[in-house]
């Protein structure tokens, strides 16, 4: 039985090679995407921490509390033989536009020293009027050792200095990394005299901790030693990893749906197509059991081989794209975990022993007559299996539908949103499982059109591409998956994108003039709002001081943003759309509807902002304008915010016809950019697009390998109608007629799967868009570039997959067609 | 008409493999089908007969020899053109599997005219469809049919061209006596009324009886001959024949 098996299987080598590279392509994505998920979380650990420390005295959180004298003490302490004190303090390198380049700068300033904080990378250490750049500031700033670089300080001074050189920075238990630092000679008149930990050196043998933790009593101060803030800066790390491999978890769920999708039908096939074959060994006395498992243990050896190859190859393109997708100035580590491998193999044996199962089932079921039938392999029995799976789909779409519909609202809480998206998953699996009679009811009319009108490729064609749904369905399935994917995250791109525009020019005119921090995050200087006010031409400005926030309500507690705004300003300069009450911030605090509906709070209610360090904020709520997340979600009265906020001015808005003379004002200022409201939708797009573009290249990898699933399956059912085709060329179809026929059931199979996967993705991106922006559920904005690129890439796609096997279909022997398999 | 060949062949020869495995399947044949006659081959089992069917309708390449459908010679021709010749001028109908099963019967019979581009004449598609009697089973598909109505969808494709010659391998081979016979009797009619010339590998005596001639093939030679053949005559010179062989 056994032997026959076998006998047949290698008479049939050229299957089996496909079913082969159907495993090992699927295991190869799913692998890869784990290597490079489990080396991107390891990048975050070991490259660049130290350990070489004896001891550390800290401040809490990084907070430069330590002085001068504190490190003089230090190092007289018996036993020690060197103290260095961390300077921190604010520093900003300017770019070649001359505003400062973007980034953390309030910590970005520091003194070099021989600690071991700085591995040179290029250049030499710096002198008096010298300062080393780390790697990507000198890069972002366009500098090289030799170029003069100006360096904005704290305070707002500047200074100029030659690049001396460039480092890499290695880090001590948990610290942010600075970009500029200065000589050690220069770094106190330039940053000041505050550090933010003193790093201490004791001689071998030396006990000193006891007298330096007498020394260091002061509150928040900490001694640890070198172990000690290794184990911290691991841990950090490892968190970061965690959550890292976290958000590349969907990634590798992606991978392991579409592989999963390529070798089941693969499989799937290859069992169909043997049909004849079963039936035979059924007829001369095998019984269902041997059958079946005879049919698993193929599986399974075909899944192993096929997983040990696409396991080697997984971790190969993994360390391949790692490398190739880091930038250079980057640590990498390259990690290949026993997990990545471990799945690999479930996936290789799991997914084919699974599809294996069902198709050994029915094999096992051919009855002995069906040998005796010519066309033994369309049709054949499973379709009662079908039918649950209809059935199945059918409710799982449904109450996807429903659910949706029942929460199309506006106004969602934080509960609903969740179900909501939830519900579109679930609808959307519906549609997987409804597959194959989706693609029987959408193309069966194609069909019976084309036979009608169309000539004989046509017609060959479409009927070739319903002759058996199931097996069309499963091939566009991945294509399905993929290219839905990508399709609704450009819905909620598009969307996003056009709805913060929509805010953003509802509610600031276009005749404003914008000033901004140039390193994004910065609060604007003090002096930044009186000098604009005070600009010719200015008549009159407000200022946004944006800030997330504590919020209580009577609902709970939780976080929001906020901008504490001057109430002329808010109405006079800014126009907000008030929805309901008044936007009169004298009164009390405007909110943003959605939020509202999240918070569950309306007009009249009374809520309490926790600003840090000061006494609740208690406000009513006067007014309801529109607003998205991004935007600020509350306005509240300047006079009313903590001192502490009122200065830290994130946004000048300022009318009159004073552009150029603003321009003029902050020429000489790096620390502000001067645009307007156009320039600020840009730069937002521009950030969120390259999130995107990252989206995109993630899923369109997936797309790719549902490519190579378009192929098998073409290339094995002209393998397995090879007969036809001898019939058709004895006929006298010519070979051309054959390509073309091959390409056209090609480019329907892939046109199928792209519609209903843009059609799926554009409804799930609708979901999407409405759960996470609080959007009406149909106002979502269509990504007409996406999803035309996408017409035209399953066009294509569909006659690059047909290439090889309509090559092989057109090659064939006319005789196939008399000479018995 | 006798004397005025649709398909003839000279000094065929066709060698399969070579070295242990070599098998010489046709020896040097010559052999000519005339116009308007009904002729069957047989001989024993390897003996060459689809061979030679396949070499003289163009569907494979003699390894030597010559092969002429009407005028033209089959081995100057491109696979283009050996493609339009089949189409246009050979009908074929194999043992079995003659059929794409995505194709109505209808689409099956019309199958190369469609890929010609040619619309069906009417006149003759309906004498055809009436004569192979399938009238009611037009637009069903092969696997709805019965293994005889297949074959005579199969016959009705071979005839709808008009074409020189019909070729048929074995066509009643899995056929019971009575879809055999319908199918002889179509073949019978399509020369007797359609003036087609139709040339038939056949192992039953009774199939070859209802030829206008025999030819008898052995070891890939022609060795015998037999016209307005009957039944008993046919088993008369296979028993003789194999007799011989032995
Ligand atoms: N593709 C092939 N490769 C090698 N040898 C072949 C091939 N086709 C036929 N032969 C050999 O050529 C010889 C003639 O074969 P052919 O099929 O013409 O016989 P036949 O007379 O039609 O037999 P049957 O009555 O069994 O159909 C046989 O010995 C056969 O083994
Ligand atoms: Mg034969």
């Amino acid at each position: 039985m056994l032997r026959a098996m076998l006998r047949d299987l290698r008479a049939h080598k050229g299957r089996i090679a496909m079913t082969l590279v159907a495993i090992v392509l699927g295991v190869t994505f799913v692998v890869a995407t784990l290597v490079i998920s489990d080396s991107t979380a390891a990048s975050f650990t070991g490259a660049g921490t130290r350990s070489d420390v004896d001891l550390a005295v800290r401040g809490p959180e990084e907070q430069p509390i330590l002085t001068r004298a504190d490190v003089d003490r230090l190092a007289g302490v018996p036993g020690v033989t060197g103290a260095t004190g961390v300077l921190v303090a604010r520093a900003a390198v300017v770019g070649t536009d001359g505003k400062i380049i973007p980034g953390r700068h309030a910590t970005a300033g520091t003194g070099w020293d021989d600690t071991g904080r700085f591995a040179l990378t290029e250049g030499r250490a710096p002198a008096r009027g010298e300062a080393a750049l780390s790697r990507s500031a000198a890069s972002e700033a366009g500098l090289t050792p030799g170029d003069e670089a100006r360096i904005l300080l704290p305070g707002g001074r500047e200074t100029r200095v030659v690049v001396a050189g460039t480092f890499d920075y290695r880090t001590l238990g948990v610290e942010s990394v600075p970009e500029v630092a200065f000589a050690a000679s220069a770094a106190g008149e330039l940053l000041g005299d505050s550090y933010t930990r003193v790093e201490l050196a004791a001689a071998p043998g030396t006990q000193v901790s006891a007298a330096v933790r007498q020394l260091t009593t002061a509150p928040g101060l900490t001694v640890s030693t070198g172990e000690e803030l290794a184990a911290e800066a691991r841990d950090e790390a490892d968190s970061a990893a965690r959550s890292t491999r976290e958000s590349l978890l969907a990634f590798v769920a992606v991978a392991l749906l579409v592989a999963m999708f390529v070798i089941a039908n693969t499989f799937t096939m290859l069992v169909t197509q043997r049909v004849r074959q079963f039936a035979l060994l059924r007829a001369v006395g095998a019984s269902r059991r041997q059958v079946r498992r005879t049919v698993l243990l193929e599986a399974a050896a075909l899944g192993f081989a096929g997983a040990t190859v696409g396991v080697v190859a997984g971790v190969a393109l993994g360390l391949l794209g790692m490398w190739a997708f880091t930038p250079a100035d980057e640590p990498v580590t390259y990690a290949v975990s026993p997990l990545a491998v471990g799945i690999g193999y479930a996936v290789g044996i799991g997914v084919t022993a699974v599809a294996a199962w069902g198709a050994s089932r029915r094999a096992a079921a051919v009855p002995p007559i069906a040998a005796l039938r010519l066309d033994a392999t369309s049709g054949g029995p499973g379709h009662r299996g079908g039918r649950v799976r209809a059935v199945a789909g059918a409710v799982l779409l449904l109450v996807g539908v429903l659910a949706v519909a029942l929460l199309s609202g506006e106004g969602l809480s934080t509960t609903e949103r969740v179900l909501c998206l939830a519900a579109g998953v679930v609808g959307w699996l519906g549609v997987l499982l409804l597959a194959p009679l989706l693609a029987a009811v959408v193309l069966r009319p194609v069909a019976r059109l084309a036979g009608r009108r169309g000539g004989p490729v046509a017609r060959l064609a479409t009927r070739g591409a319903v002759r058996d749904p199931r097996r069309t369905a499963a091939t566009s399935s991945a294509l399905l998956v993929g290219l839905a994917l990508v399709c609704a995250f450009a819905t909620l791109g598009e969307t996003m994108v056009s709805m913060s525009g929509a805010a953003v020019r509802t509610t600031v005119p276009a005749d404003a003039t914008i000033l901004r921090s140039a390193s994004g995050d910065d609060p604007l200087g003090a002096d930044v709002l009186d000098r604009a006010r005070a600009t010719p031409g200015v008549d009159r400005v407000a200022a946004d001081r944006y800030t997330l926030v504590g919020i209580t309500h009577a609902g709970g507690t939780g976080r929001t943003s906020v901008s504490a705004i001057e109430p002329a300003g808010f109405t006079g300069v800014l126009t907000p759309r008030i929805v309901e009450g008044s936007g009169d911030l004298r009164r009390g605090v405007v909110v943003g509807t959605n939020e509202a509906a999240m918070l569950g709070v309306g007009l009249g209610d009374e809520v309490a902002f926790e600003f840090p360090g000061a006494p609740p904020v208690r406000q009513e709520i006067v007014g309801m304008i529109d607003t998205i997340e991004g935007q600020p979600l509350f306005y509240l009265d300047v006079d009313r915010a903590p001192a502490a906020l009122r200065d830290r001015v994130t946004t000048v808005y300022a009318m009159g016809d004073a552009r150029a003379a603003l321009d003029a004002a902050f020429l000489h200022r790096p620390d502000v950019a001067v645009t307007d409201r156009e320039g600020v939708l840009a730069e937002g797009i521009a950030e969120f697009q390259l999130l995107l573009s990252v989206m995109y290249a993630m899923f369109g990898a997936a797309i790719v390998i549902a490519v190579f699933g378009v192929i098998n399956t073409l290339a094995l059912s002209v393998i397995e109608r090879s007969r036809e085709v001898g019939v058709l060329r004895a006929v006298g179809a010519t070979r051309r007629l054959v390509r073309r026929t091959v390409r056209l059931e090609s480019i329907v199979i892939c046109g199928y799967g792209g519609v209903l996967g843009i059609v799926v993705g554009l409804l799930f991106g609708a979901v999407m868009q409405h759960v996470m922006l609080g959007n009406p559920l149909f106002e979502f904005g269509a990504p007409m570039l996406v999803v035309v690129i996408s017409l035209a890439g399953m066009v294509l796609v569909g006659v690059l997959s047909a290439m090889w096997p309509a090559r092989r279909a057109a090659k064939t022997d006319v005789l196939t067609a008399v000479r018995a398999d | 008409m006798q004397n005025q060949p649709a398909a003839r062949a000279r000094a065929l020869t066709k060698v399969y493999g070579d070295g242990d495995s070599r098998v010489v399947a046709l020896s040097s044949v010559d052999v000519e089908f005339y116009s308007g006659r009904f002729t069957a081959i047989m001989g024993p089992s390897g003996s060459g007969k689809s061979t030679l069917m396949h070499c003289v309708a163009g569907l494979d390449a003699p390894t030597s020899g010559e092969v002429f459908l009407g005028d033209a010679e089959l081995a100057d021709m491109t696979d283009n053109q050996l493609t339009a010749l089949r189409r246009d001028r050979v009908g074929f109908v194999f043992q079995a599997f003659n059929l794409l099963p995505t194709l109505t019967a209808w689409e099956n019979i019309t199958l190369p005219l469609d890929l010609a581009g040619r619309e069906p004449d009417r006149e003759l598609a309906d004498a055809i469809v009436d004569a192979v009697g399938l009238r009611d089973r037009l637009h069903h598909r092969p696997a709805q049919l019965s293994g005889g109505q297949q074959q005579r969808v199969a016959c009705a494709r071979a005839l709808i061209t008009n074409p020189d010659v019909v070729f048929a391998d074995e066509p009643t081979g899995a056929l019971d006596s009575r879809s055999s016979a319908d199918l002889l009797d179509l073949l019978r009619t399509s020369v007797d009324r359609f003036g087609r010339t139709v040339v038939m590998v056949t192992h039953e005596p009774a199939a070859a009886a209802y030829a206008d001639r025999v030819l008898f093939l052995a070891d890939g030679r022609l060795v015998d001959e037999l016209t307005a053949p009957t039944a008993d005559r046919v088993l008369d010179r296979m028993k003789h024949l194999e007799r011989v062989a032995v």
